[in-house]
Formats: structure tokens, C-alpha cells, sequence
């Protein structure tokens, strides 16, 4: 689950979320992360991971285990 | 190129499906040295996207409901450039009262709003720009605009906000005639930017292709950001106060055509 990890790290230090918040199951929506912070975590989560998440995936984007999986695939690794 | 050695203001550069962000890159290809505005929490955003661009333009503060930022933002050119060719206004905000359907109970508070941001704005930034528009002969202003000549589905306040503009921008164009500088609009058709999404119902519009005569596609900004290009240049001379349609056509045709 390194690539969970980054993006838990992630959403902790730049978007300011409680850690305790966050779960795989959690949405974008449970942590009050709205559509600027979609686009926003694509673009961070290029820098961080190398990997592309196109405006159109970012707002599929919607529990934290999808979101790690999309990574995944693209080829995200910690 | 089209734009060589101009040197261009483009605000409104949110993510890569802005206008503003094709607008910046197609300058850029075409000669031009461009600065970016963000602002609030999209500040983060357009300093990451502008890393994007063929060449990484600097990104200044700027709210325009802000007259201290204004400010700053001419002290900011001059000392820069000294002088200013172009101006791409691509600002609107609205309160999600007063889209989506919302029309008859949308507050003033939250009308004002959307007119501030999203009119004055732009006879704002004119009288910021002026001056250094003036020292470059003239220089050129575009905004992007959303055909108000009839009301939409939806789109609500933000509509009457493009009336208003409109207007604006024709008052502008008046008032900057004596320095030399043009003022004009850019009716684009509807494109899935940031802007659009946040608008509820917005694939109302989804069948805009079935009324223009040469198609739309919802997702390219390159027919809009080239005009918007063409019209910062020395090729569209003599034309001020104007709207330019770069819908497919669809302004012109009264029903659907296929």
C-alpha cells in the first residue's frame, strides 16, 4: 500500500485533512475536498508520482482505493 | 509569428481545458511573452499548470474585486515591461445561487457578486491597463463572452452578467479609442472548462452541434483561443466593440440542422 501511503501523506500535508479522516472507503467528498481540490490533487499527485490524472479522471475521482488503483495502473509506484 | 515580441496579460488560466490556457500557448508559439494572473485558492493551481506551458510564464496575484491588487498589478507590468500589447480578460464568477435554475429568488448580494467579478472586471482591468496599453500604440483587450442576446437554459445570472459586459465592452471600446486600443469580445460556444462544470445542467448545451452549420466540439478551446490570438495581433485592425462568435455558427441558425 505504498502508493496509499504517498497519497495519504498527500491529502495530510497539502490539503490539510485529519489523518484519522482517512480511510481506503473515504470519498473526496467525506474529506470536504471539493472540485478545485480534484484538480489540484491530479496536478500534486503527477509531481509526487509521476503519473498523468487527466481533468476528466480527476472528477471521477471518488473513494481514496480507486484512486490509489487509477495510480496503480498508470503505474504509480512509492 | 503572429505575436512576435508582444507582450500579453492572460488571466483566467485554471486548469490545461482553460481557454486561457490554450490562449497563453498558442501566444507563446506565435512570439509572444506572457505573464498569468490567478487567484485564491486557484493561485496554486494556475503556478502548477503554468509549468505546462512551452515556456513557464510568471503567475501574479491578482483579485479583481481587489482595487490594492489592480494596483499592484500596473506597478507590477511597468516595471516588467514598461508597455502592454495584449489583455485577455477570461474572469466571471457566480454564486451557485444564481445559476441553475435559481433565477427569480437569486439574492442582490449574490447577483452583485457575479456582476462584480464578472463585468466590472473587465472596465477594471482596462483602467489598470491602460496606461501601459497606451505606451505599446495601443495594444489590444479581449474578453471571453457567452452570446446574451437571448436567455439560455440555466445560465441564469451569469447570462445577465454577459449582457452587461457586453455593454461594457462597448463603452470600453469608446473610451480607449483615443489611445489607440481595441476592445473586444470573443462569444465562444460552450466548452467543459472548470467554468462550465461548475455550472448545474450544463449539458443543456450538450447538442450545441446539431445548430451549427460547421459542428462543435465541447472539448477543444483552440478555435476560441486562436481567434482570441488573432485579435491581440496587428491582423484584426479597425475592429473595436465588436463580439466575435466562434461557435460553429450556431448564432446564426435559428433551429436544428441535424
Amino acid at each position: 500500500m505504498a502508493v496509499y501511503d504517498k497519497v495519504k501523506t498527500l491529502l495530510v500535508e497539502k490539503f490539510g485533512v485529519e489523518e484519522d479522516e482517512i480511510s481506503p472507503t473515504a470519498t473526496f467528498e467525506d474529506l470536504d475536498l471539493d472540485s478545485l481540490d480534484l484538480v489540484e490533487f491530479a496536478l500534486a499527485a503527477e509531481e509526487e508520482l509521476g503519473v498523468r490524472i487527466s481533468d476528466e479522471e480527476a472528477e471521477q475521482l471518488d473513494t481514496l482505493e480507486d484512486t490509489v488503483k487509477l495510480l496503480e495502473q498508470k503505474g504509480a509506484t512509492a | 509569428m503572429l505575436l512576435d515580441g508582444k507582450r500579453v496579460l492572460v488571466t483566467g488560466v485554471l486548469t490545461e481545458a482553460s481557454i486561457a490556457y490554450t490562449t497563453a500557448r498558442i501566444a507563446q508559439e506565435q512570439g509572444a511573452e506572457v505573464v498569468l494572473t490567478g487567484f485564491g485558492r486557484g493561485l496554486k493551481i494556475t503556478e502548477r499548470v503554468a509549468g505546462k506551458l512551452p515556456t513557464v510564464p510568471d503567475v501574479l496575484e491578482l483579485d479583481v474585486q481587489s482595487p490594492e491588487h489592480l494596483e499592484r498589478l500596473t506597478g507590477d507590468l511597468d516595471s516588467r515591461w514598461g508597455h502592454l500589447d495584449g489583455v485577455v480578460h477570461a474572469i466571471g464568477f457566480a454564486p451557485q445561487s444564481a445559476l441553475g435554475g435559481n433565477f427569480l429568488t437569486t439574492s442582490w448580494e449574490d447577483v452583485a457578486t457575479a456582476l462584480h467579478v464578472s463585468t466590472y472586471s473587465f472596465a477594471a482591468l482596462g483602467r489598470a491597463c491602460a496606461p501601459l496599453l497606451e505606451k505599446a500604440g495601443g495594444g489590444s483587450m479581449v474578453g471571453l463572452d457567452f452570446d446574451a442576446s437571448v436567455a439560455w437554459p440555466v445560465y441564469d445570472w451569469m447570462g445577465v452578467a454577459k449582457a452587461a459586459l457586453e455593454s461594457c465592452s462597448r463603452y470600453l471600446a469608446r473610451d480607449l479609442g483615443d489611445q489607440g486600443t481595441r476592445v473586444n469580445l470573443v462569444a465562444a460556444g460552450p466548452l467543459k472548462t472548470m467554468a462550465a462544470k461548475s455550472i448545474e445542467g450544463f449539458d443543456s448545451f450538450d447538442d450545441w452541434g446539431r445548430r451549427a452549420p460547421l459542428g462543435w466540439d465541447l472539448t477543444d478551446t483552440e478555435p476560441v483561443a486562436r481567434v482570441v490570438c488573432s485579435l491581440l495581433s496587428d491582423w484584426m485592425p479597425a475592429i473595436t466593440g465588436e463580439i466575435i462568435h466562434v461557435d460553429g455558427g450556431a448564432h446564426a441558425i435559428g433551429g436544428e440542422l441535424r
